[in-house]
């Protein structure tokens, strides 16, 4: 241990030593100008026996007369050497459970019920008047030269009954040894009993608040919390007797509700330190929680024997043994609270220790040598224990609030990734979109290239060798014709980029104006026929090209097998039904069924593609084909 | 007898359009020039000036465009035609806007090149469907139609909005002559359908490629005056 340690544990001893200084009550002496009465004559009724003797004072009933109730009665002689012309009073630390004080003759205060009466039976285990510590007052004129104090007292089994030895003097010197053993035994028992409350009260809110985190930073209830309210609520319990002169339950049931507390506030608190030393799936904490379980299930029939059946040992049994079970453990919580630097567990190991401590000397004062009239320490060493819990309860909380925090903070960053995350796939979409739309027009452009100028240009070449070999006679028109054809196409092609979507009345115009030169050239006479068309608005930008080669396949059969001399092209909108296009001419026409045509082909399945319907009707003189188109 | 300055690059194609040039009797090579500093020097000290300009776009110290621009603004009796591969839109609005008044194929036949060069000088202008559609729908989006017009609204939107003549940059009979070139009808067929001469049609044309020129420079102007590269209007004429 570091020197630090040490100074700190001196401290808290040193604390400890102090604050019980505070309510230590003034030793059972004789202050100067009072008489202690420490013999008696008495009288003894049990079981309808009476003996007389002459007694020593303290009379602790279940010592004397184990297992049995019945009554006494103490006739105390004292001579004044001086009549006090003052008012004396009369000092008992402890007597009961019930009981009368007579001073030469007169009653001068009566707690409960005495025997003897109808209702004998009824006289016991009522109230217990023996709980607080008593002062009665002595008018003045009442007291003589010799005395005669009558005291009777009843006693029920096991209740701590009997009669300390009265302190009798003045008032002004007996009263203030009364009122501080009062504020020692009754008002230091209140602030425990508030204290206590409220401790276990903040707790158990805590608790079923859910305001913790478990281990592993899982939100859950913090059994923490639970263990300490169950212990300090019982505690409040257990101080409380004291309280309690009528209680709700006859003696012994009272009594052994008592002793259960007592018992559920060790466990508990033990378990409560289980918890904080990460003990709690341990195999030994398992077997300690076994045996306080079982300690805790045996407290009634130990209890009821020793309060009902005269048999006090097996209750200083049962406390011996929850004592030691309770010191073995602390001493194991100690031992690592001061291995491991955790400021909540040292503070709380100590606490233990000094309880289970206090606990020992009370259980030696009350039950092995048993000490009437005493107070137990345990009650006030506890509210160490308490404020070592409620520190511990607000450390944690304060803690767990933190951990919410960052929780909260880490969600918030979460939903901020997920926000990137979801615009950067948003993103990706786009460009995917982008990517596709720009591969279907390359896969549209290259198709046109490959159906169109690559066509063309490999025809010219095939003609070009042809004349090489000299399998045929140079045709320089024809290459001129299949290159001009390449040319003219590319253009289209150019211009199909600036097509308005829809607009065939332009695709026609544009048609015409790029191939009309064609034409003249070839004698082949133009006519035109072209109304204003609708908009078709299936037509997007792609399908508008397809619609251009579709046209100029046609115009370039004309141009290259028909021989014609008329060329007509028609464009009409009826009212009713497809916008119509019609290329005529007047040429040699062919076969549209048997021709295997490669372009022809093409021609179809590009109108397919973009939904329009082809239709050729081809005779020698007049070839029309039709492309219809529906809005 | 025109005189002409052939502005490209590619020797290749330099020769073939000089050879296209020289086979017609009515045309004269003036110069022919391999990039924009060498077109502006010839358009510069060209002994008899230059009638016709045929300028490739892309050019390897900068752009057709600025040739044009530079022998309109200090040559107005020169012509613009430019060479270009495809004929398509954007080249060929932009060489308008840039002061071009049409376009050669670079595949064209020889004689083809002569015959444009030639129907330019004689005031046709050629113009395509898709460049009339576009011109139609930029005019109606300065006037406050901000929809992009396809033919079918936009022979409507011709007939219902009293054209602001005042306001707007194109007659009401240029608008309809744009309107049926974009439909895909020739000069002559338009002529028949309005009772016009084709010479009157190809004098709308190029009054339109004229506004298209000084529309674009009133653009420029604009912008630049937004950008405060020019004082305000406003502010100019106060510190006067």
């Amino acid at each position: 241990m570091t020197p630090g340690r040490a100074a700190c544990g001196l401290g808290w001893c040193w604390l400890l030593t102090c604050w019980l200084a505070l309510f230590t009550p003034a030793a059972q002496a004789e202050p100067d100008g009072a008489l202690l009465l420490e013999h008696a004559q008495g009288t003894v009724i049990v079981g309808g026996e009476t003996v007389r003797s002459a007694l020593t004072l303290p009379y602790h009933w279940d010592n004397t007369n184990p297992g049995q109730r019945g009554e006494a009665i103490f006739d105390f002689a004292f001579p004044l050497s001086q009549v006090p012309d003052d008012v004396w009073g009369i000092y008992l630390s402890a007597l009961g459970n019930a009981y009368e004080i007579w001073l030469n003759g007169t009653l001068l205060q009566r707690h409960g019920t005495l025997a003897g009466g109808p209702d004998e039976a009824a006289a016991y285990n009522g109230a217990d008047a023996a709980r607080a510590p008593r002062y009665v007052s002595i008018d003045a004129g009442h007291l003589r030269a010799l005395n005669q104090l009558r005291i009777h007292i009843r006693a029920d089994v096991g209740r701590r009954g009997g009669l300390a030895p009265p302190l009798i003097g003045p008032q002004d010197v007996v009263y203030p040894v009364y009122q501080q053993a009062y504020r020692w035994r009754v008002t230091g028992s209140v602030g425990v009993v508030a204290f206590s409350l409220v401790v276990g009260l903040t707790a158990l809110a805590l608790w079923s608040s859910h305001a913790g985190l478990r281990r592993a930073g899982r939100l859950g209830r913090d059994p923490v919390y639970l263990f300490a309210a169950v212990a300090q609520l019982f505690w409040t319990m257990y101080v409380g007797d004291v309280l309690v002169e009528a209680p709700p339950l006859p003696w012994p049931w009272w009594g052994m509700l008592q002793v259960i507390s007592l018992g559920v506030w060790g466990s508990s608190m033990a378990l409560a330190c289980m918890e904080l030393a990460d003990w709690r799936d341990q195999a030994w904490t398992t077997r300690l929680r076994r045996v306080l379980g079982g300690l805790m299930l045996l407290c009634p029939i130990f209890a009821w024997l020793s309060l009902s059946r005269g048999l006090p040992l097996a209750l200083t049994v049962w406390y011996g043994a929850l004592g030691l079970a309770l010191l073995g453990f602390v001493l194991a919580f100690l031992w690592s609270a001061l291995r491991q630097a955790r400021m909540e567990q040292r503070i709380v190991a100590l606490a233990a220790l000094v309880n289970i401590v206090v606990a020992l000397r009370d259980l030696y004062v009350f039950r092995i040598d048993p000490v009437y009239g005493t107070n137990s320490w345990v009650r006030y060493s506890s509210v160490l224990f308490g404020l070592t819990m409620g520190y511990v309860v607000l450390l944690r909380f304060r803690a767990t609030s933190q951990q919410l925090q960052d929780v909260m903070a880490n969600l918030a960053q979460r939903v901020a990734e997920k926000e990137q995350a979801l615009r950067e796939s948003y993103d990706r979409l786009e460009t995917l979109a982008r990517q596709q739309e720009r591969a279907a027009e390359r896969g549209r452009i290259l198709r046109n290239m490959h159906d169109g100028v690559g066509a063309h240009i490999s025809s010219a070449m095939r003609q070009l060798q042809g004349a090489a070999g000299g399998t045929a006679a140079p045709a320089r028109d024809e290459v001129l014709l299949t290159l001009r054809d390449a040319m003219d196409q590319l253009k289209l092609s150019i211009d199909a980029i600036h097509l308005v979507p829809g607009d065939v009345t332009a695709l026609l115009a544009n048609l015409r104006y790029r191939l009309g030169p064609r034409f003249k050239a070839m004698n082949i006479e133009l006519q035109w026929d072209v109304d204003l068309l609708p908009l078709c608005p299936q037509l997007d930008a792609g399908a508008m090209s397809e619609l251009q080669f579709i046209l100029f396949e046609a115009l370039s059969n004309v141009m290259q097998h028909a021989q014609a001399h008329v060329l007509r092209i028609e464009g009409h909108a009826p009212p009713e039904g497809p916008v119509s296009v019609r290329v005529i001419d007047d040429g040699l026409g062919f076969d549209p069924e048997a021709s295997a045509r490669k372009g022809l082909a093409g021609q179809r399945e590009r109108a397919a593609a973009i939904g329009a319907r082809l239709q050729i009707a081809s005779r020698p003189g007049r070839t029309v084909v039709e492309i219809l188109l529906d809005i | 007898m025109w005189r002409v300055l052939i502005v490209e690059d590619d020797p290749q194609m330099r020769e073939f359009f000089a050879a296209s040039v020289l086979r017609s009797p009515e045309l004269r090579l003036e110069s022919a020039a391999a990039g924009v500093a060498e077109a502006k020097a010839c358009l510069d000290h060209a002994a008899h000036g230059v009638d016709v300009l045929l300028t490739d776009l892309g050019l390897p110290d900068g752009s057709g465009l600025d040739v044009i621009r530079y022998a309109r603004r200090g040559h107005p009796e020169c012509e613009a035609l430019v060479i270009s591969m495809f004929g398509d839109e954007d080249n060929v609005l932009a060489s308008i806007e840039a002061g071009a008044l049409g376009y050669i194929h670079k595949d064209a036949a020889p004689d083809d090149i002569a015959n444009t060069i030639l129907e330019m000088k004689a005031g046709a202008s050629p113009i395509s469907p898709m460049i009339a559609r576009r011109v139609l729908s930029k005019y109606r989006a300065m006037q406050g139609n901000s929809a992009p017009a396809p033919l079918y609204t936009a022979q409507a939107a011709i007939k219902t909005e009293a054209f602001e003549a005042e306001k707007g940059m194109l007659s009401r009979r240029e608008q309809e002559v744009l309107e049926l070139i974009a439909r895909g009808f020739s000069y002559s067929e338009i002529a028949e359908l309005k009772a016009l001469s084709v010479h009157t049609i190809q004098t709308h044309i190029k009054s339109l490629y004229g506004k298209l020129e000084v529309h674009s420079k009133m653009e420029a102007v604009m912008e630049a005056t937004r950008m405060g590269l020019l004082p305000q209007p406003a502010a100019a004429s106060a510190s006067k």
